[in-house]
């Protein structure tokens, strides 16, 4: 435990930086939204000014991450020197044991682990193991809270601007801002044919045949980028639950307003609707989540981290105790955990330990997934990320790929505390489903940016099944390895299709590795991330596997799910379906690869015309494939997993047996460490085995692939369809709707209309009668009392000298008046 | 007593504590005579009058606020606020001391001392506003800023008044400046005009007043405002409180008098004729004066006034509610017409002065209340929700303060670009330069807090009277009715104020008129003070507002 000074000097500290580097970018779109005012349309500054303020923020990051770390006291690299001995003597293995060793060599320090994870005999090997780990233990310990400003306090409903940070706030930090930063570079490229005055749209058809004409909107597309980068930021800093809503609804409208972007376009626009309105059906569930906490636990702080204050309030501090267990009460419907700090307003105020029923936990759990769902792009609301790509392509890259849907599973993350098991095998089923049906489709799939939407999709559902089956450090760990290699894709793909003057069908490429190199072969880099392809047999001591990001994080969810399915028979498809997907992962991105770059050009005058990217293009694709290459580099082992290590929860590191209602088995470190090496290397297998057969059918063409579809016709159609969830919505909702709303339309008009009419038929007719007898008798009379006021006002004008004495004698008028009002008030 | 030692007393005591407390209107007129000394030296060609007035109405506004703080601290300062106590001279005995000075004719209480800086912190705004828009020239500087001071200087005595001679004095000490400065822009036909309808008018009702004060002072014989109930009671012992009643017949009648003096400040219906024609002749800074400061000084004295009659006596009690709900049925009166008068307004000062009509009939509202409350014999109701009523009033009266000012400021700068104060020429005014742009957006923020809506501070002055109101229909039932009234008001002033909005954001500009381009300056004058109409309505000032206003009114009914 920290000291106080040093906590609020550190927390103070890492508050401003992060502070800084979150508001920039507000500040950024504050200015930029004024961009047509202050500026022409032609001029890049916008773009600088947003470029320099994210870059600001990542540099601000940067040095929070150093200050986290340096306070925290963290050895990032595993292979300390208190470890020197055990590396050395796996490195005489190493040569000859390869890839097998190194999970062997993992496994070595599983056992430290190990020893620690069951407590009471870690004592002895005390010196032995590294610092980290026992911050791995007590996450509070590392993490800084604290209230930027109370927004209102009514009765005992506190609602604050908070915030939060530790190992995983500054990570998620650095990668947003950097991929950002990057992401905003290439776009200056990318939008630049924006800067005009006279914007053609070759997407929007006019009637007369012509193209639609706009002014360009090239400031207005960097402002969006700006708020979307605050409110991501935003999101991540939160410190309670309530403020992770508010921009989450942010980030949501930013993705509105940027998948939206070319709004002319049909597509467009009802893809930025589609996006929005199913985000909504998510964050209905988000809401009830809240409710139910709010009631029962009366806070929305995640944690109370001060020194001098430390377990007087925070939702996880509430439903955890110290040893990160749940403590329960009753049995079957009567179960209850019992809240461990005093600060829950439970019905009975007085009661010292106030309780919530387990079900509520189960059912706010559940709600807060149901918010993940719909940002993340999970079974049943995947369906409107692929009509996302409707955006201009960084868009895809940052907001659709990196980092917002990604949103969904950091919070999961770090939210895990609050779910019991019957929320995690939920996540976890939710995730497989969606790993399966998006892979499936993006094999399939022609739109180059398709394929990697399906991609994103199916990555997403890895992360969630690694959350769910226990695996907290796989799935956040997949989190940011993926940020890096998809948004690298992405780019990558932008790269093709601004190179291709915006052609996206990918049937229409081919043979483009000579026209840019640089794009192919960074490309390559993320493909090789994604597929989880590794040199077997041959790892380097220290780092391990030669493999780039995608190997470590992939492997280690596939581990996961490996011990998952072990200690749970009954749920082995948590195992199967992921393993199997890996392999089709690796197939239908080599054949994205080998599509567009290899083989015949199919459309020689797309071909013809096609031309590397400029270098501001280009240099993101470099900085990020380096950092798709090297950011999980030493696996788990190294510097970025040890860095999320620390926000891991209490519970996780040791496991469960026969957890919750349900009797589900979570695996420990320890258990997930004796699997992983013949996970990794089925793994490794399987992604093999895709490659090989992506390079059989589009590399080398030996099969006829368009025969190979009319073999398969139903299947292929099917997949084609996307499963056909649009339709399958289409009739369970929408037509229903319709259906209800033409019934309705149709009382409307057959009853309540015609009662209506009915009635003003009546009110007509009254009204008739009702003007002659105005006109015979009203009018006559009020004619003859005008005729006589106005001809006494007449005959007065010559007599008064103006409305002056009429006021006068209006004062004596109504104080007479009001003289006898008050008489006649006073009782008798 | 022997006359030697009344006058020790005086000399000795009363005297030097009355002149600390009074140090500020002292300075004021100070500025008074330096400004006719200016313009005699020739002083006004090298430093205009304006600024003269500007300092003095400065340093009396610095001066309020210390004895404001010395109040409210107890005299313990720190840092700035010390140095402005000890540069005002403020001692335990003097401003530290709540009571009467002047052997009795005004008095110092929080109350006092609240609405004193109100009006000093208007003047100071209101002085700026004229700098910015030149409306007195510099050869008519001193004149104008000589009134537009001495008025003030009615208002401050106005707020402290606790004889009936004061009442009287210090509301003509108000009014008899302002005829003039609605005449001040002597080439208009109108302005003439509209100044001798408001003599006149201002004259008669003078006269009710004065009568009704004489049959107050000779019925009770006394003028001094705490020993009124007091007296009455005496009169009254062993009497009904009834129709035949002579005595209570005679103080109804007296203090409807002097009621309808103070209804005729307020411009309450019926006796707003005035009020129309005069915001039509005067200059809108003029029209911003009299709508905020001479309200809000009209409106203390009517606290004032009613408190007077306060006692344990049954028929004080039926005496309050009687005038509780005579001004109740004023206040659904005046708010009532003047909303629905505003609907076919085509001038936007007209427009306001009917505006300005129907929030004198909300705030009424709160005094109506707060006489229902005090005098009913139920106890679920008590010196509590009086305070409460108190509260809200100040609340209003701070808010509507900055709101009326915004809007009317708007106009002025406005005129001044286009020559022009009727709605349709601010058809499409949006589309003028950035400051413009501003003016417009200021106007909006003013206008939909005027209507009382959430989140600007119109809203929660408008709720804390309305709340007020219902706490008061507790006790008599006539309340929740005046409650309705006041909410269906609300949605009737949605429209016309909208009117107004649509023409500026939405109507396109009129053929022949050039864009307007108002000068930065105003932007950032009219931007100054409308941020108090956000700042009170959605940030932790709303909160300190209603925690002083809750001290203040407190401090009333200790």
């Amino acid at each position: 435990m920290m000291s106080p000074e040093f906590y609020s000097e550190v927390g103070n500290l890492l508050m401003w930086l992060l502070t800084a580097a979150w508001l920039l970018p507000l500040l950024g779109f504050v200015i930029e939204i004024f961009g047509g005012y202050w500026s022409d349309r032609k001029s890049k500054t916008p773009a600088y000014l947003a470029v320099g303020c994210i870059g600001t923020g990542f540099l601000l990051s940067l040095v929070a991450l150093l200050t986290w770390v340096d306070a925290a006291d963290l050895n990032l690299w595993h292979f300390g020197d208190t470890e020197s001995a055990a590396v050395a003597h796996h490195e005489a293995d190493a040569a000859e044991a390869g890839h097998e060793d190194d999970h062997s060599h993992s496994h070595d320090h599983a056992d430290h682990s190990n020893a620690h994870g069951e407590h009471g005999d870690a004592h002895h090997d005390g010196g032995h193991h590294g610092g980290h780990e026992s911050h791995a233990n007590d996450p509070f310990k590392t993490a800084f809270a604290g209230t930027f400003y109370r927004l209102g306090k009514y009765g005992s409903l506190d609602i604050t601007l908070d915030w939060y940070i530790d190992g995983l706030t500054v990570a998620m930090f650095a990668m947003v801002t950097l991929i950002a930063t990057c992401i905003h570079i290439f776009a200056i490229g990318y939008m630049s044919d924006e800067l005009t005055e006279r914007y053609e749209d070759h997407f929007v058809h006019t009637e007369d045949g012509g193209h639609f004409h706009r002014v360009g909107r090239f400031y207005r597309f960097f402002a969006y980028l700006s708020l979307f980068c605050f409110a991501m930021l935003g999101l991540v800093l939160a410190g309670n639950i309530f403020q992770v809503f508010i921009f989450w609804e942010l980030v949501g409208v930013c993705s509105y307003l940027l998948i939206g972007f070319y709004v002319e376009r049909k597509t467009a626009s009802t893809a930025a609707n589609k996006a929005f309105i199913m985000n909504r059906v998510g964050d209905f569930g988000f809401l009830i989540g809240l409710m139910i906490l709010w009631t029962w636990f009366g806070v929305f702080q995640f944690a109370e981290t001060n020194p001098e204050t430390v377990g007087s309030t925070g939702l996880f501090q509430m439903v955890r105790t110290a040893d990160g267990e749940l403590e329960t009460q009753g049995e079957g419907r009567e179960k209850v955990v019992v809240l461990q700090a005093q600060q829950g307003i439970h019905k009975d105020g007085g009661n010292p330990h106030p309780t919530i029923p387990y079900f509520l936990l189960v059912a706010a759990g559940l709600g807060i997934f149901g918010g993940c769902i719909g940002k993340s792009a999970q079974f049943p609301l995947q369906t409107w990320l692929p009509d996302a790509m409707e955006g201009p392509t960084p868009v895809s890259a940052l907001v659709h790929s990196a980092t917002m849907v990604a949103a969904g599973v950091y919070l999961v993350g770090r939210f895990y505390p609050m779910f019991t098991p019957e929320v995690l095998l939920v996540i976890a089923y939710t995730g497989c489903i969606t790993l399966f049906v998006g892979a499936t489709i993006a094999v399939v799939a022609t739109d180059i940016k398709k394929v990697l939407a399906y991609s994103t999709i199916s990555q997403l559902g890895y992360m969630m099944l690694a959350l769910g089956v226990g695996g907290w450090l796989a799935g956040l760990f997949h989190l940011i390895t993926h940020a890096f290699f998809k948004s690298l894709m992405f780019l990558c793909s932008g790269s093709v299709i601004h190179g291709c003057h915006h052609e996206q069908e990918m049937t229409k490429m081919g043979g483009l590795a000579k026209k840019m190199p640089i794009t192919c072969w960074t490309m390559f880099v993320g493909v090789v991330a994604i597929s989880g392809l590794a040199i077997p047999f041959l790892g380097i001591p220290k780092l391990g596997a030669i493999a780039f990001s995608g190997y470590h994080s992939k492997d280690a969810i596939v581990a996961a799910g490996m011990t998952f399915s072990s200690l749970n028979p009954i749920h082995s498809l948590l195992f199967f379906v992921p393993l199997i997907t890996a392999g089709i992962t690796a197939f239908y991105m080599f054949r994205m690869w080998f599509m567009t770059f290899f083989g015949k050009p199919k459309d020689q005058h797309v071909y013809d015309h096609a031309h590397e990217s400029p270098r501001v293009m280009t240099a993101p694709l470099l900085i990020l494939a380096f950092f798709a290459m090297f950011c999980a580099i030493g696996g788990e082992n190294g510097p970025l997993a040890q860095l999320i290590l620390t926000t891991e929860p209490v519970h996780v590191a040791e496991g469960a047996m026969e957890a919750g209602h349900i009797g589900l088995n979570l695996p420990g470190h320890h258990q997930i460490h004796e699997f992983h090496a013949s996970a990794g290397a089925v793994a490794l297998l399987v992604a093999f085995g895709g490659t090989i057969l992506a390079y059989l059918f589009y590399g080398l063409g030996i099969v006829d692939t368009g025969a190979m579809q009319k073999q398969f016709g139903g299947v292929h159609e099917f997949l084609r369809e996307k499963w056909m969830f649009d339709e399958l919505y289409e009739w369970m909702w929408v037509r229903p709707t319709l259906v209800v709303a033409t019934w309705a339309a149709a009382f409307d008009r057959c009853v309540l209309d015609r009662f209506l009419g009915f009635l003003a038929g009546m009110v007509v007719a009254i009204s008739s009668w009702d003007r002659r007898f105005d006109e015979a008798v009203v009018d006559r009379l009020v004619n003859a009392v005008g005729e006589a006021t106005s001809s006494v006002g007449r005959s007065l004008r010559y007599v008064q000298t103006g409305r002056l004495r009429q006021y006068v004698m209006f004062i004596a008028v109504s104080v007479v008046m009001l003289f006898f009002v008050l008489f006649a008030y006073l009782p008798r | 007593m022997s006359v030697h030692s009344i006058l020790n007393h005086v000399l000795g005591e009363d005297l030097p504590r009355s002149l600390e407390v009074f140090a500020p209107e002292l300075v004021l007129c100070a500025t008074v005579v330096l400004l006719l000394l200016w313009r005699m030296l020739d002083l006004h060609q090298r430093i205009p009058t304006c600024w003269v007035a500007l300092f003095g109405s400065l340093v009396a506004f610095f001066g309020v606020f210390a004895q404001f703080m010395y109040l409210k601290t107890g005299g313990a300062g720190v840092g700035g606020l010390e140095f402005l106590f000890d540069q005002w001279r403020l001692t335990p005995s003097g401003v530290g001391e709540i009571g009467p000075y002047f052997t009795g004719l005004l008095v110092h209480d929080q109350f006092a001392v609240f609405f004193r800086l109100v009006l000093t912190l208007f003047l100071v705004l209101v002085t700026a506003l004229t700098i910015l828009t030149g409306i007195p020239d510099a050869e008519d500087g001193q004149d104008f800023y000589t009134l537009l001071i001495g008025s003030t200087v009615g208002m401050l005595m106005a707020v402290g008044a606790n004889h009936l001679l004061m009442l009287f004095l210090s509301i003509e000490m108000m009014s008899v400046p302002s005829y003039v400065m609605v005449a001040f822009q002597k080439g208009r036909k109108q302005a003439g005009e509209a100044s001798l309808k408001y003599v006149v008018y201002g004259a008669g009702i003078a006269g009710v007043m004065l009568y009704g004060i004489s049959l107050i002072a000779g019925l009770l014989g006394t003028a001094n405002m705490p020993e009124l109930g007091e007296r009455f009671a005496i009169l009254m012992q062993g009497e009904f409180f009834s129709m035949s009643n002579t005595t209570a017949l005679t103080l109804v009648l007296g203090m409807m008098m002097v009621l309808v003096g103070l209804a005729f400040k307020l411009s309450l219906v019926p006796f707003h004729f005035w009020c129309p024609d005069a915001f039509e002749g005067a200059s809108a800074e003029v029209c911003g004066f009299l709508s905020v400061a001479s309200k809000a000084a009209a409106l203390a004295l009517l606290v004032r006034f009613v408190l007077a009659f306060q006692g344990t006596h049954e028929s004080l009690a039926q005496l309050g509610i009687l005038f509780g709900i005579a001004l109740g049925t004023i206040s659904i009166i005046t708010m009532t017409f003047g909303n629905l008068a505003a609907y076919s307004q085509t001038n936007l000062k007209r427009l306001l002065a009917y505006s300005t009509i129907a929030h004198a009939g909300y705030m009424v509202m709160a005094v109506s209340a707060m006489l229902v409350i005090l005098n009913s014999p139920s106890s679920s109701v008590g010196v509590g929700q009086a305070a409460t009523c108190i509260e809200g009033l100040m609340y209003y009266v701070a808010v509507y303060l900055f709101m009326n000012l915004s809007a009317f400021a708007i106009v002025a700068l406005l005129r001044n670009e286009t020559f022009r104060e009727d709605i349709s020429s601010y058809r499409g005014i949006i589309s003028g330069s950035a400051a413009t742009k501003v003016l417009c957006v200021c106007l909006a923020i003013s206008f939909f807090s005027l209507v009382g809506m959430p989140p600007f501070g119109g809203f929660f002055a408008k709720m804390m009277i309305f709340y007020s109101a219902l706490q008061a229909g507790h006790a008599h039932w006539f309340l929740w009715i005046v409650l309705g009234f006041g909410a269906l008001n609300t949605v009737f002033s949605l429209f016309y104020y909208l009117n107004v909005l649509k023409a500026a954001f939405i109507s396109e500009p009129e053929a022949d008129a050039a864009p307007v381009e108002v000068p930065g300056m105003a932007g950032a004058y009219v931007l100054l003070v409308t941020i108090p109409i956000l700042a009170l309505g959605m940030s932790s000032l709303q909160g300190d507002l209603t925690a002083t206003a809750k001290y203040v009114a407190a401090s009333l009914f200790q």
